[in-house]
């Protein structure tokens, strides 16, 4: 039984959508689905939920924290999906790793995060993305990034940029440094935050090495055209991850896409199965990201052999916030009943409703406005248009 | 040029934010006394926000940037860049009490009822040593929580102390130090990254002299 009161029926960050809402949003997946197919993506499905310890691999303590967590019958612990990256990496690392690399999956569904209200974010959401499987080449991350761009723009949006980083540098600094957790983390929030006095003043109660310090000391102000120019090779890891930047961007200029992107070195986001490029899109007038993706090469090793990986993620909801386009459900035409005419209009792919209340000629007329029909296809054979 | 929008806690940080903006070269003497709440300057337009509104238009993108406090930024935990301490609006958020909580008593307490603005940092803060506390949150006169027997202990801004002497109060604990502070909405940073840099670096050339 539903519950009396009204304004509880819901639970927070859930919603229900019809009518107009719903065509969009399915306009949309369609709309990722054909753009996806079209560079070589089939889809995948992973099941709603899981065991949790598949889902918590690697998931980091802040995604393992969202997750819906519930018991089957036998007392195991299962877990909604809280994103695709993780049941796709079990799937590939237990059934799929003796293919032929590389393996290029899409996915559309919802994805369930029990969250604190923030900008943007619902506790169930629809992600729409793509993995490349079995690639660690700068081509495979580019070919993420250029993906994204070319889907935002078959959405019809054009005005967008994208941040791009690479969190192999951050570790490539870190791994010299032997610091514990806390101490980490404190770091890691105050570069993801750009809090340049905060991180100054950690960095100053460690004790550092002189190039390591300067080196991590500048990294929230490493972002714009000039950050690879700027940013310091401490050790040949972080050389490497520069020249993977480098060579990223130069594939990305060859689909003409490089004027998009903005380098920013302090891109390290919370996930950690993170391991290499990672990325983001900004669509103009949304103040939050529509895209977010990078590599992960060690996550399908949870589950199986070593395989590298990247892939991104669209929030489809928050596409739908700025997407203007227009479903429309209204159907093109009404018939007072069903006879051959309705058949053969429907075999043609027009939308025809039929009567099915027999309704007075103009309770018909009316219920034909509401619903935006172009006409109406009477008993007798007569068709009338209406305004 | 592309416009940024800033958002600029109203109350104590308004005038010396007016007056940091005034010396990077913008217009901004309307806004001292006039009580409209959007103002254009030339390359910028201005959103007055009440203090604990004003990183929501921030996190949100109604504003590209916003002068706020760190108290307001910390209670509002919201998901934005923090490049610069601007140095000004010097204050800091501290649990206070009635003097017999001296001597680290209120620790010993159970079931402790704190009266504050702040309900989600003075939550991280109990939480974070294992107190359970109660958090009432009020709108105004925290201070008058203690006296009238609402809360045992309170959570708020103090600036000279005053305020706490004059009822009676005092400090038992620090929780940070606040100032005056630049956040960045994260998605303007990358699509109006010339505008963002443009006004860090005049600020920091600023703030060097």
């Amino acid at each position: 039984m539903l519950t009396q009161s009204l304004d509880k029926q819901l639970p927070d960050g859930v919603a229900d959508l019809f009518f107009n809402d719903a065509a969009r949003k399915r306009a949309v997946e369609r709309t990722l689905a054909e753009t996806f197919i079209r560079w070589g993506y089939s889809e995948i499905i992973p099941p709603m939920f899981e065991y949790y310890e598949s889902l918590a691999a690697e998931a980091g303590a802040q995604l393992c924290e969202e997750m819906y967590r519930f018991f089957d019958r036998e007392g195991r612990t299962l877990a909604l999906r809280a994103d695709f990256t993780i049941p796709v990496a079990r799937i590939v690392g237990t059934k799929l790793f003796d293919r032929a690399m590389p393996l290029r999956f899409f996915y559309i569904g919802s994805v369930f995060r029990y969250t604190e209200p923030q900008a943007g974010v619902r506790r169930e959401f629809t992600q729409a993305g793509i993995e490349l499987i079995g690639a660690n080449t700068a081509e495979a991350d580019a070919e993420a990034i250029a993906l994204a761009m070319s889907a935002l723009r078959a959405l019809g949006l054009h005005d967008f940029r994208f941040t791009l980083g690479n969190v192999a540098y951050l570790q490539a600094l870190l791994r010299d440094l032997a610091l514990d957790d806390a101490t980490q983390s404190a770091l890691h929030e105050a570069i993801r935050r750009k809090n340049t006095p905060a991180l100054i003043q950690q960095l100053d109660a460690l004790n550092l090495d002189a190039a390591h310090r300067d080196a991590l000391a500048q990294l929230p102000a490493l972002w714009g055209n000039d950050a690879l120019d700027r940013a310091r090779a401490v050790n040949d890891a972080a050389r490497a991850a520069l020249e993977r930047l480098r060579a990223v961007m130069q594939w990305l200029a060859r689909y003409n896409l490089a004027d998009f992107v903005t380098l920013d070195l302090a891109e390290t986001r919370g996930m950690q199965y993170y391991t290499g490029i990672l990325f983001e899109g900004f669509v103009h007038g949304l103040g939050f990201a529509v895209v977010s993706g990078g590599r992960y090469d060690n996550l399908i090793a949870h589950f199986g052999p070593s395989i590298p990986a990247v892939g991104f993620a669209i929030g489809v909801e928050r596409v739908m916030m700025i997407q203007r386009a227009h479903a429309s459900i209204a159907p093109d035409a009404i018939a007072q009943v069903y006879d051959a005419r309705v058949a053969e209009a429907r075999a043609r792919g027009r939308i025809v409703e039929v009567d099915v209340l027999a309704q007075s000629d103009d309770a018909l007329r009316r219920y034909a406005r509401v619903r935006g029909a172009r006409e109406i296809w009477w008993r007798d054979g007569r068709v009338e248009s209406i305004e | 040029m592309t416009e940024l929008t800033i958002a600029l806690a109203k109350g104590r940080l308004l005038t010396p934010s007016l007056k940091l903006l005034a010396s990077l070269g913008y217009d901004v003497r309307e806004a001292a006394d006039s009580r409209q709440l959007v103002l254009t300057a030339h390359a910028a337009r201005f959103i007055l926000a009440k203090p604990m509104d004003a990183p929501i238009y921030v996190e949100y993108g109604a504003a590209d940037a916003g002068i706020v406090g760190l108290d307001a930024l910390r209670e509002r935990g919201v998901n934005v860049y923090e490049p610069l301490l601007l140095g000004y609006g010097a204050c800091r958020l501290v649990v206070a009490g009635r003097p017999e909580f001296q001597n680290a008593e209120w620790k010993m307490l159970a079931g402790l009822r704190v009266a504050t603005k702040y309900p989600r940092v003075t939550r991280q803060y109990f939480a974070a040593r294992g107190l359970s506390a109660e958090i009432i949150e009020v709108y105004g006169s925290v201070e008058l929580a203690p006296r009238v027997g609402l809360a045992d202990l309170i959570v708020d801004v103090v600036d000279t102390g005053r305020t706490l002497r004059e009822n009676g109060l005092v400090e038992l604990a620090e929780i940070f130090k606040s100032q005056a502070v630049l956040i960045v909405n994260r998605a303007s940073h990358t699509l109006k990254v010339n505008a963002i840099r443009e006004l860090i670096e005049k600020i920091n050339v600023k703030r060097e002299t």
